[in-house]
């Protein structure tokens, strides 16, 4: 029997999760909001590499475990696989998504993006812009980090939103 | 004395250019009156500031709705001229045309109102307006980044609806 929630639910539940956590519970330390959001896609990320992988055989090395966070896990999450995963063979990944679900719907304001008759004041604010996406990213960073871990990879994510909606996470495997 | 009517012919409106846009604005009202995006692709006559054009617009459709509701020759019951109606109510205006333009009108069950003023050969948009209600709400109210009651600054929204625009009939 299968359950299933539509999509804009969860996506709604989201939003609100990094709105309630950076206005209000940590409003007068907002740079605490991130890594709590992030250690609750962590728990996510556990559970779900859990049960997604119920019914396979053990990795035999972290690329192993890295292909089926790109092709099984992400498709089951989002209904696609990853675009792109590039390696330095030293244990770091970058997996792309040239079109990333939870972002798909997110845009900046565009007075912001290109107003800029004083150079600092229309840097500042499209590194508020980026800021503002940012915080939504820690989530799925999370799950990552999360799945990953469940599988035996200790590792950091982080996320790259250089053009949306496409963006890239940075998977950096500790030895 | 001025002479109304007769032999004076109406300047017939200019037709829409291949390249520019198919319509010449848009305007997104929220419950309270607030305009929450306004669009302008063709507008050559300007005399009002935008803060009265947009009261001007939202009175105007306001008591439009409410007198064409009152004048529905087959709705039984008749408030009192002026008691404000529930959206969907009584019967529900969707355009009016005059020699220059023609303006199509929407209004959702939760109170948000799309105009969109077009040339007057324009045939029925109530499904365009719809779309344009759709766009809405996947780009503006699913986007984290928007405060309900705001007004409208989604590029991604923008960049839509002025796409969309452009390939209407």
């Amino acid at each position: 029997m299968v359950r299933e929630v539509a999509e804009s639910c969860v996506e709604s539940l989201m939003a609100e999760i990094v709105s309630s956590y950076c206005k209000g519970v940590y409003a007068n330390k907002p740079e605490l909001a991130a890594p709590r959001i992030e250690a609750i896609g962590f728990q996510v990320g556990h559970r779900l590499s859990e049960r997604y992988t119920m019914d396979r055989p053990r990795f035999t090395d972290h690329l192993e475990a890295i292909k089926f966070i790109c092709k099984d896990f992400w498709s089951d999450l989002f209904k696609k696989q990853i675009d792109n995963l590039k390696t330095n063979h030293r244990g770091t990944f970058v997996l792309q998504d040239n079109r990333f679900r939870w972002l798909a719907h997110m845009s900046v304001d565009p007075s912001l993006v290109t107003s800029g008759s004083i150079q600092d004041p229309s840097a500042m604010a499209e590194n508020e812009a980026a800021q503002a996406t940012g915080l939504h990213l820690y989530f799925p960073c999370g799950i990552i980090r999360g799945a990953l871990s469940n599988l035996g990879i200790p590792c950091a994510v982080s996320a790259d939103i250089s053009n949306l909606p496409a963006c890239s996470f940075v998977v950096r495997i500790k030895v | 004395m001025q002479f109304f009517g007769g032999t004076e012919i109406s300047p017939s409106p200019p037709a829409p250019t291949a390249s520019g846009n198919n319509a010449h604005m848009l305007y997104i009202f929220n419950r309270n009156g607030i305009c929450l995006l306004y669009r302008e692709w063709n507008r050559p006559l300007k005399t009002l500031s935008s803060q009265q054009d947009h009261k001007l617009m939202f009175g105007l459709l306001f008591s439009l709705k409410s007198l064409t509701a009152k004048m529905d020759p087959t709705s039984v019951e008749k408030g009192n001229l002026g008691v404000p109606q529930l959206p969907g109510q009584g019967c529900s205006f969707h355009s009016f045309r005059t020699n220059t333009y023609k303006l199509s009108f929407m209004e959702s069950p939760s109170g948000i109102k799309i105009i969109l003023v077009t040339h007057p050969r324009t045939g029925d948009l109530r499904d365009s307006l719809k779309y344009i209600y759709n766009l809405y709400v996947e780009y503006v109210v699913k986007n984290p980044l928007y405060s309900p009651g705001s007004p409208i600054r989604c590029e991604l929204f923008n960049k839509t609806v002025d796409q969309y625009v452009r390939g209407l009939g």
